[in-house]
């Protein structure tokens, strides 16, 4: 085959030596490479097993004729062009030779100059051939291309967890997927059907307003809406005008549908939160200040147990906020995972009765029994050591501090396959079965004559529940209003995929 | 000298807001849950209440100004609030609300017993 950076290859058929030397060394001259053959069968093979650029093939030989050896080589290389050289044209041959694809017949005895003009002709031919066809194949192979493209990306689309519908400048349904329907409270569309009257009323007032446009502005317009069809569900959809070919005009609307139902669940729990923090933090200030206010107003008339009692109150309200505002930082550290953790094999029935012996003196105060019993088997877990001791001292501290007057807290711990159970049982106050399901949650304190002394922030159980979970464990608790309350902690001895 | 019952669960701003009501001439009555405060209201006839918000608790202050409406007490009811600011929405009085005033803590001494002459001048 010619390429730019090598001589065009020509092959020669023909009996006459004379005739097959001279030629070859005229073509040489011009810089050709020639190939030469001194038959038809040797024409034929030297012919069809390599795509030579032009074929110089004598009409008359001994064994095989031109014509036949013209329609082998044409067969297996129709892109060889083919001269065929006779001193004795005839009509017939020349139809036949015209018929098999033969570029043309050059007449002997022929000069150089009509030799090379002829073969110069051919070569031109020749590349307009190979270059038609690498154009076919080209363009072939980028229609595949397009094809496949197209193909995935309407893949992509239909699996996009979010919804997408085009609409032309007339209002009709050009395209959508199938998270369209579901996000827009369509059953079901049909291509061109006019859309914008089935559409949601929040998404068809923008969409009408926005085809009705003069002209084209890069801009987007969102809503948010619950679906008339499932009032749990929030979307949010976004439409953005499409440009027509020169972003002069609007030629239709793009609109993306997504569900935010998840989103808004968690915004309404965090103003809940940052509703019920302000309050909880707010309260003792409010309280510290009215005590400041009266101490300082000089028309109040106090006693002194009156100004001593105020001071003291408002210190331990502050002091109770400092705790507060410290559990809560505690909170969002283990809701962060920015804890700093140092884990370490802990031996559980020691760190429990160290705590046991720390509550003792305020057990006391309400002469309130402590028990507490292990066997004699080691437990141990890893874990680190001061998140598992906050863990016990408030269980423990609850226990004591919510139960009786000549009340009993009874500590155990048991092993259950991989795992430890700590229970701390109080006969305490109790909880009411609408209190139990509150339990864990921030600031809850369950209210009633027992606890109105009690002082707390409400977040300690909380971040047990928090730390708990970190490790893979689990809490339960039991209790009866009035009769008392029990925690079962279950931790597990080997820290799993930490 | 009118009569004035303060119902709040936090029993320093009970402490607080009884001290400086009666360093201004009123008696004063305390309760600090609405089960409680429904009771004192009904028995002893206060001529102003001052009523908490009481979120946590399960019947909070608004269900009690509701339920004293409801049960034909027109006695006027100052609110206490602590968080309406904060969270940028602001109660108007209403069917859900019923009641004649807020204030929101903490309050000094000089608006309380602003607000609560008003409110007893004008029953």
């Amino acid at each position: 085959m010619e390429d730019s950076d090598h001589p065009a290859r020509i092959l020669l058929v023909d009996d006459e030596d004379y005739l097959r030397n001279g030629v070859k060394r005229i073509l040489q001259i011009e810089g050709f490479e020639v190939e030469t053959a001194e038959n038809g069968a040797e024409g034929i093979k030297k012919g069809t097993e390599f795509d030579f650029d032009v074929a110089l093939l004598d009409l008359k030989m001994p064994d095989i004729s031109g014509i036949e050896v013209l329609r082998m080589i044409r067969q297996a290389r129709p892109n060889t062009i083919c001269f065929m050289a006779t001193a004795y044209a005839s009509y017939e041959t020349a139809v036949e030779a015209t018929k098999l694809g033969a570029e043309g017949y050059i007449l002997k005895p022929f000069t150089p100059d009509e030799l090379i003009h002829n073969i110069e002709k051919g070569l031109q031919k020749r590349r307009l051939i190979l270059e038609a066809e690498r154009l076919k194949a080209d363009r072939e192979a980028r229609l595949l291309e397009l094809a496949f493209e197209r193909s995935r990306l309407n893949t992509i689309i239909n699996l996009l967890a979010d919804g997408v519908l085009v609409i032309n400048q007339f209002g009709e349904m050009v395209y959508y997927n199938p998270a369209a329907l579901r996000y827009l409270d369509l059953d079901v569309i049909l291509l061109a059907e006019e859309i914008l009257e089935i559409l949601p009323p929040e998404v068809k007032e923008i969409a009408q307003r926005m085809i009705s446009k003069e002209k084209f502005e890069v801009m987007g317009e969102s809503v948010q809406f619950k679906l008339s069809s499932n009032p749990d569900m929030f979307v949010e959809v976004t439409c953005s005008p499409i440009p027509d070919h020169d972003r002069k005009k609007i030629a239709g609307i793009v609109i993306v549908a997504k569900n935010i139902t998840q989103f808004k669940e968690i915004e309404q729990l965090k103003s809940q939160f940052v509703s019920m923090v302000s309050h909880e933090l707010k309260a003792p200030v409010a309280a510290t200040i009215g005590f400041l206010d009266i101490l300082l107003n000089p028309k109040m008339k106090l006693t002194d147990h009156q100004r001593s009692d105020f001071l003291n109150r408002s210190t331990a309200r502050l002091r109770s906020l400092l705790t507060m505002v410290n559990d809560l930082l505690d909170i969002s550290r283990i809701e962060l995972n920015t804890v700093k953790r140092e884990i370490v094999k802990i031996d559980l029935a020691s760190l429990v009765q160290e705590t046991v012996e720390m509550m003792q003196f305020e057990a006391a105060k309400k002469n309130i029994t402590i028990k507490f019993s292990a066997g004699e088997i080691p437990f141990t877990i890893e874990a680190d050591r001061l998140e598992i001791e906050r863990v016990i001292t408030n269980l423990m501290s609850n226990a004591v501090k919510y139960n009786k007057t000549d009340g009993e807290v009874l500590v155990s711990l048991k092993k259950k396959g991989a795992y430890i159970i700590l229970e701390i049982k109080d006969t305490g106050i109790g909880l009411k079965p609408e209190e139990k399901n509150r339990l864990f949650s921030e600031f809850f304190r369950a209210k009633n004559e027992f606890t109105k002394s009690i002082h707390g922030t409400g977040l300690g159980l909380s971040i047990v529940k928090k730390t708990i979970d970190y490790y893979s464990g689990k809490i339960e608790s039991e209790s009866e209003y009035g009769k008392g309350t029990t925690f079962r902690v279950f931790l597990p001895e080997k820290i799993l995929n930490k | 000298m009118s009569l004035i019952a303060i119902i709040d669960d936090d029993p320093d701003i009970i402490d607080a807001t009884s001290l400086v009501l009666m360093a201004n001439g009123f008696e004063v009555i305390t309760a600090n849950n609405p089960g409680d405060g429904l009771k004192i209201i009904q028995e002893q006839k206060p001529a102003l209440v001052i009523l908490d918000v009481m979120m946590q608790e399960p019947d909070d202050g608004f269900f009690l100004a509701q339920k004293l409406r409801r049960e034909g007490v027109t006695t006027p009811i100052l609110m206490y609030t602590s968080v309406s600011k904060a969270l940028g929405f602001q109660f108007g009085k209403s069917d859900m609300v019923p009641v004649d005033d807020f204030v929101e803590k903490p309050v000094s001494a000089d608006v309380l017993i602003a607000k609560v002459n008003k409110l007893l001048n004008k029953s």
